[in-house]
């Protein structure tokens, strides 16, 4: 049974920090005036306004202090990541999340958030967001099109979605805990205290900028560490920004993932919109779902507790 | 020699003199009995090649398949050559029955892989071991191959060699330069028996002492990739090498936090570190950190010594490494030397 942080009411605080890559605090202005005007009070960490003049956006254990600080802090109602890049998995060792178990807050991001979304969920079954960051408060960011989802999230609306039909969807019904995010993520994650355990859950993957063969080489590694053959469902977002070698793969990547799967029995929907495109919705990850794929539509939605 | 004075003066030496060996596949006396070494091979032995990866053609075999013919050697193409499925050299069904046959046959003394690219992956898992058990014969090659020889390494406890493939033998033998030359002659070298010893330069990035154990490792993405699966190894006590090619810093940066997070540079004897070209940042995402820093941040306080600049990867300085033997690693203020241990 997963631990839903609470919705978020009208003048609820959420802290934004940088675990991962580095962020311009300008970037972020749009980000905090929309917070606003949904009713909430942003408080900045202190890796979104560092001097970092590297990749990350301060050094590891500042990284770690100031999103330890978030979560520790009981006047945060939720944390929301500006941005992904690389760093997460640098830090999630030394984080101490006592104070957090007790009283969760929504965790919100995606891409290296993943890693945060994974061992939250494994080692304390407490629900996340998997969701826009800072940049899709802009204009032409990433998951722009999907802000509503985020803001009816963090307002306790259940989610819902319902998706047109894909040519390689496989039609079934399937009840489950919804887990996923990033493949090279997952994949990177497993063997480490951050694995994702697959079985019995509704699986979701995007990713973004990788080639072909590699997205076939992590999808490899999920099926032979077991994170595929006894899936609820399965539900692929976009691949967005593919590569392919000078020697073509010879497949699309979804091509790529409907073989990886045909194996098995259970639903499996394309072209659902959570992705590092324009189209983001908002996933509740750990939390009880149930995917229903036919020939007309898809439906994603989250099973509530009468 | 022209050779040797090359090579020392390169930094990567092997020694040169024959030592007597056993025919015989055997558990090599005082050392785990796992670590068993296939028998060295003999004029007239038979090297087979396949693409257990990537498709290569029969043509660009020819200076591979001349060059192993002046050892003495006979050669056997299996069927995956000249076969193109994309970028595959034939169908995974195709390339796991050429790769079975060449496992199984007895006649066989060496697998030589025509080159990487990616695939052995996909068909590690329907490979049965058996007859290679039994009889077992050495298997080599490089970068995706990576996949055979942790697989091998796991399962069997069979010695492999971690070379340069077909691919990387100079078409023109008498204009290539020493380099490539000596590295291509490693391969023989590795395979008659000759006692193995190279050297890298010194660099004051490296961590100097000196370790004993089981040389293990590979391409480090690969490696990364198997963490989890039937293919993943156990570094502990081990002398691990990595090498890559192409990645972006900060995707090198999280392979070895990888390595870090699954428990593999934990308990290792020694870190070897090879070529790492590595692909320069996108503007506005410099990493700010080189293969050094990576490292040697990663490594931490760590307990063992750590080799940079060592002659194997993804360039011309790519010798032979006998994999799943007991080596000695000495990292030392005049350079670096791993060696097997008789």
């Amino acid at each position: 049974m997963s631990k839903i942080p609470a919705p978020l009411a009208k003048g609820a605080t959420i802290g934004i920090t940088a675990p991962a890559g580095f962020m311009d605090l300008e970037q972020m202005s749009a980000c905090i005036d929309t917070l606003q005007e949904w009713g909430y009070s942003v408080k900045l960490g202190d890796t979104t306004h560092s001097q970092s003049n590297t990749y990350f956006s301060d050094a590891d254990e500042e990284r770690r202090i100031d999103l330890q600080r978030l979560l520790d802090d009981p006047a945060v109602d939720a944390i929301l990541c500006a941005r992904g890049g690389y760093g997460v998995s640098r830090i999630i060792d030394r984080l101490d999340f006592k104070a957090f178990r007790h009283h969760p807050k929504w965790i919100i991001g995606f891409s290296d958030i993943t890693v945060l979304h994974s061992q939250i969920w494994e080692e304390y079954g407490i629900a996340t967001l998997h969701a826009p960051m800072a940049a899709a408060f802009n204009e032409d960011g990433p998951g722009h099109a999907s802000l509503e989802t985020l803001r009816a999230a963090l307002e306790g609306a259940v989610s819902a979605y319902n998706i047109a039909p894909h040519p390689y969807n496989r039609v079934g019904h399937a009840r489950g805990t919804l887990v996923g995010g990033n493949l090279t993520l997952l994949a990177h994650s497993i063997g480490t205290p951050s694995e994702l355990k697959t079985k019995k859950t509704i699986l979701f993957l995007e990713d973004v900028g990788e080639y072909l063969y590699n997205i076939d080489r992590m999808l490899q590694q999920l099926r032979r560490s077991g994170k595929l053959d006894r899936l609820a469902g399965l539900v692929v977002g976009g691949f967005t920004g593919t590569k392919d070698t000078p020697r073509p793969f010879g497949k699309d990547v979804y091509e790529i993932i409907r073989d990886a799967v045909s194996g098995y029995e259970y639903p499996v929907c394309f072209g659902f919109p959570v992705s590092h495109a324009t189209e983001n919705v908002a996933l509740k990850h750990g939390v009880e779902h149930q995917l229903h794929v036919d020939r007309e539509e898809v439906n994603l939605t989250e099973r509530v507790k009468k | 020699m022209q050779r040797k004075s090359f090579l020392a003066s390169l930094g990567a030496l092997v020694a040169g003199s024959f030592v007597p060996t056993s025919a015989d596949a055997f558990a090599i006396k005082g050392e785990e009995p796992s670590v068993k070494r296939p028998p060295w091979l003999k004029p007239g032995d038979t090297i087979a090649i396949t693409s257990p990866a990537g498709a290569i053609s029969e043509a660009e075999l020819k200076p591979a398949l001349e060059q192993i013919r002046s050892w003495g050697y006979r050669v056997r193409l299996g069927s995956t050559i000249g076969k193109k499925d994309f970028s595959f050299g034939g169908s995974d069904d195709e390339r796991c029955a050429d790769l079975q046959q060449l496992l199984n046959d007895p006649a066989v003394a060496a697998i030589l892989c025509a080159r990487g690219g990616y695939g052995s992956v996909r068909i590690i898992d329907n490979l049965d071991w058996s007859g290679f058990r039994k009889h077992p014969k050495w298997v080599i090659g490089f970068s995706d191959i990576t996949v055979l020889h942790s697989h091998i390494h796991r399962h069997t406890g069979i010695a492999t060699i971690h070379s340069k493939m077909c691919n990387s033998f100079p078409d023109d033998w008498e204009k290539a330069e020493p380099i490539q030359r000596d590295t291509v002659l490693s391969i023989r070298d590795a395979l008659e028996g000759k006692p193995m010893s190279y050297t890298a330069p010194a660099s004051e990035r490296n961590r100097p002492g000196s370790a004993e154990g089981v040389l293990v490792g590979g391409n480090l993405r690969t490696l990364e990739n198997l963490a989890g699966t039937a293919s993943d190894i156990d570094t502990r006590g081990k002398i691990l090498f990595v090498e890559d090619t192409g990645e972006y810093p900060y995707s090198v940066d999280r392979a070895f936090q990888n390595l870090y997070r699954t428990g593999k540079l934990n308990g290792l004897a020694g870190l070897i570190v090879g070529g790492f070209k590595l692909k320069p940042d996108d503007p506005g995402e410099e990493f700010g950190r080189d293969l050094y820093d990576i490292v040697l941040q990663r490594v931490g306080t760590l307990p063992f010594p750590v080799a940079f600049d060592f002659p194997v990867g993804h360039q011309r300085a790519n010798f032979a490494l006998r994999c799943g033997l007991r080596h000695r690693l000495a990292v030392r203020a005049d350079g670096t030397t791993l060696t097997q241990t008789p």
